[in-house]
């Protein structure tokens, strides 16, 4: 069957090309053999507008990093929301499913304004300093679903196929086998199995955006997306539109089948604002009137919300972020929540981070996990490192330089060797040499620090039994340490670690527990006793 | 095969994880020791591939060690994300010179791996070793990372501290194992020489070696006993071991020392940090339990 090359084709091929690079870009964001990874990997976080004016709201500043946001813009004010149509992963994904499951593109009430009012909602809370991008914006839920869920998930499943095979099949199968699955190593499977907190939750958003398909064609990019919000109030000034601007009279082709419900059923003009040029329109007219050209803007209806709503939403923006002010969360120390190293002051590092997922993605020890609530609902999947379950490695700056928005600063080599995440603490009441008078000092093996922080006095103690016994004793000096975690990972003893990183971050510029500060001079107090 | 066949498959198989525990004895015949006087050859010179061919010459060559067809497993330390200067991981001339040697005396496969405690890939990497072996573009060579399914419960049946532990299935069929080590200062160890190098073919949690670590190296090293140790000083860290990062720390010494006497290798690699050989734990229990010679009298040492 010969297929007529229309411009439907040339849209699906865009929509499969950018799929493709974004999933390409998703695994490799990862180690490379270099130390710098050569890709810009993040690229669909830094020129995602929404992102950006988030971003720029919340910080005041201008973030380099998101200049390429610029393009997209650019490409919107010419074109309208072909961003929603042909490049963005999400939309080709829920176009992708749609299809499977056959969904029909009629919607019973319109639910569209809600994208305006999260658009709202989202951009005034983020100039008074509260950022909630991260719960909605397409790539952040697409991102964290890949990285914190289906990505392990994947791995997990194809090892668990091929391991028992390995394992207690005959050895002709397994030499079948291996080399498939050494293939596959090499190729669309991770390095390693990692493992993340909420990868159920961030799955189960994911698969619900993806499950609102059912209701109707686009549901998400219709109704919700906060990004789609944005680019349609930008293409309301779009060059490149329709015409005729309305479905024709008594046809029911266009109309009733457009995946973005863009046509008004009582004026029958198109919205041109929810347009997604998937250009269907064109490609299936029976008179073959329809078709796109230049032209200047004329819009014959008004954006989907009213003014009553944009208040409502505006003054929910405003109080969103001042309750969190109030919330006395936020003036407790957090001696356990450490950042990632070059991770901003913790009021910018809120500001600036879009919970991308990201630095979780690439983090190669697995040791950046999203918190849950222990940074408020506000700093929810955003990266804590948590050294028992992975620790920092000493040469890596990955997570610096895969950050699309700066939260976490791109440090030199050198710089991140002495960048300070946390100060480590023993726990002498558990500590091998010192409870139990038995010789360990994993820690001081594994310090990285070229002066190691770790270091050992050799003693001469009396153990349970009554016998002198020459042992040797770590113990921590506080300049050195850049609180990698290391140690608390390496730590032999099963449960807690005897040696645990605390963080000497301040959860405000006011904090009046001075957290920092006190644990610093109560180490140093209690060696100058000791 | 139908869905309801595969189904049952599957049950089979996973039930399987949980209820076997395969167990490879190993009987180690080593320990009736070597009879007579171990040689002990030690060389020095700036061009280290031809440095390892001459240092083995008093030993017999390569030639002594590896057999036409033989499995070769070439154990170097590449445990921390250094570059080879700093002087904590094995030399990447020294492992290639010795793989070389190995792939020409016919050998079918050489492997060559360690259980990192840096992150792997940065390790194989910035030690030079990976690149020095892929280099060679010979597919008998394979620089691989460990494999986690392939480490097997092994009961130690001559330790007198450890009963049981895990290995990697490669080091236990190696038909021949030559252990690579760099010379290095070690905080609880003192010394990481060759005995202590074992560790990076063994599972489990290793931190618990720390409790006992003399008595447990000597114990995990009746398991795996080197044919051959060939310990790399070209260059030696004397400080902030065993991982290092300063290159104030480092001593350039250009020297390799060949054995086929682990013990021995060990004894006299501790002179060149100024100890004796009976300072290091581990190599004193290690001679007890009949390893090898620490005797530095009772060796034959060839300086070539």
């Amino acid at each position: 069957m010969a297929t007529k090359v229309t411009l439907r084709t040339c849209r699906k091929l865009s929509q499969v090309l950018f799929f493709f690079l974004f999933l390409l870009f998703f695994r490799l964001t990862d180690y490379s053999g270099l130390d710098e990874i050569p890709y810009a990997v993040n690229i669909f976080f830094r020129w995602d507008p929404l992102v950006t004016a988030t971003v720029v709201l919340a910080t005041k500043t201008f973030v380099a990093l998101l200049l390429p946001s610029l393009f997209i813009i650019a490409l919107t004010i010419i074109f309208g929301r072909v961003f929603c149509g042909w490049l963005c992963p999400m939309g080709t994904l829920l176009d992708g499913v749609g299809k499977l499951i056959q969904t029909s593109p009629r919607q019973g009430r319109s639910l569209r304004s809600v994208k305006y009012i999260l658009l709202a909602v989202i951009l005034t809370s983020s100039l008074f300093g509260l950022q909630l991008v991260g719960f909605f914006d397409p790539f952040s839920l697409l991102v964290r679903g890949l990285t914190l869920g289906l990505d392990p998930l994947f791995n997990l499943l194809v090892s668990g196929f091929f391991d028992p095979i390995y394992r207690y099949a005959p050895q002709w199968l397994s030499n079948l086998s291996e080399p498939i699955y050494t293939v596959l190593q090499n190729s669309v499977l991770p390095h390693k199995q990692s493992f993340f907190l909420l990868s159920t939750l961030s799955t189960t958003i994911l698969i619900a955006v993806v499950a609102l398909e059912k209701l109707a064609k686009r549901f998400w990019c219709r109704n919700l997306c906060p990004l789609g919000a944005l680019l349609a109030i930008l293409s309301r000034f779009s060059l490149f539109r329709r015409f005729p601007g309305l479905s024709c009279k008594d046809c029911q082709h266009c109309a009733p089948s457009c995946r973005m419900d863009a046509f008004d059923p009582k004026s029958r003009q198109v919205r041109h604002e929810e347009c997604n040029l998937c250009l269907d329109c064109v490609d299936n007219c029976v008179k073959q009137a329809s078709r796109f050209h230049f032209a200047l803007p004329d819009n014959r209806l008004q954006i989907d919300m009213s003014r009553r709503t944009f208040i409502g939403a505006g003054l929910a923006g405003i109080t969103l972020p001042l309750l969190s002010q109030v919330n006395a969360g936020g003036r407790l120390p957090r001696p356990t929540l450490l950042r990632p190293p070059g991770a901003a002051p913790e009021a910018e590092f809120f500001s600036k981070c879009v919970r991308c997922g990201e630095c979780m993605k690439v983090c190669i020890q697995n040791a950046l996990q999203p918190c849950f609530l222990e940074s408020g609902y506000e700093g929810m999947f955003t990266p804590r490192l948590i050294p028992r379950i992975g620790y920092c490695e000493f040469n890596c700056t990955l997570c610096g330089q895969v950050c699309p928005t700066g939260a976490i600063h791109k440090l030199s080599q050198p710089a991140k060797q002495t960048f300070v995440i946390g100060m480590a603490v023993f726990d002498k009441e558990r500590c091998l040499p010192f409870a139990a008078h038995s010789p360990c000092i994993v820690c001081e093996e594994h310090c990285p620090t070229h002066d190691k922080a770790i270091k050992f006095k050799e003693v001469t103690v009396i153990n349970h039994k009554g016998e002198a016994i020459d042992l040797r004793q770590p113990y921590l000096i506080p300049e050195l340490c850049i609180g990698c975690g290391i140690c608390e990972n390496k730590c032999p003893l099963p449960g807690h670690s005897a040696i645990r990183v605390l963080s000497s971050r301040t959860t405000s510029e006011d904090d009046e527990y001075g957290y920092g500060a006190h644990t610093q001079t109560t180490i140093i107090q209690q060696r100058s006793i000791s | 095969m139908d869905r309801r066949n595969f189904l049952k498959q599957v049950a089979v198989w996973s039930s399987g994880i949980l209820l076997a525990e395969p167990v490879f004895r190993i009987t180690p015949d080593l320990l009736a020791a070597e009879t007579g006087t171990p040689i002990l050859s030690v060389g020095t010179g700036k061009n280290y591939t031809s440095l390892v061919s001459s240092v083995l010459q008093p030993l017999g060559g390569i030639a002594a060690f590896v057999k036409p067809g033989d499995h070769v497993v070439v154990k170097p330390n590449i445990g921390w994300d250094r570059r080879p200067e700093q002087a904590a991981t094995t030399h990447p001339e020294i492992v290639r010179a010795v793989v070389e040697l190995a792939i020409m005396a016919g050998a079918k496969t050489v492997q060559v791996f360690d259980r990192t405690c840096n992150e792997e890939r940065r390790c194989y990497m910035n030690s030079g070793i990976k690149s020095a072996l892929d280099g060679m573009g010979n597919s008998k060579v394979q620089c691989n990372y460990i494999d986690q399914r392939k480490f097997i419960p092994v009961t130690i049946e001559k330790g007198l501290s450890l009963s049981k532990w895990s290995f990697y299935k490669d080091a236990l069929q190696a038909d021949c194992y030559i252990n690579i080590p760099v010379a290095k200062h070690h905080g609880l160890a003192r010394l990481t020489l060759g005995l202590k190098n074992t560790m990076g073919v063994i599972g489990g949690n290793r931190g618990k070696i720390h409790g006992n670590m003399s008595q447990n190296l000597a114990d995990l090293n009746t398991v795996i006993r080197a044919d051959l140790t060939i310990i790399d000083a070209t260059r030696i860290l004397l400080r902030n071991g065993p991982q290092g990062g300063s290159l104030k720390d480092v001593k350039i010494l250009d020297t390799v020392i060949a054995s086929a006497d682990p013990v021995a290798a060990d004894a006299y690699a501790t002179t060149l940090f100024g100890f004796k050989p009976e300072q290091i734990d581990s190599t004193r229990v290690a001679a007890k339990m009949g390893l090898g010679e620490m005797d530095l009298n009772k060796m034959d040492i060839r300086m070539v």
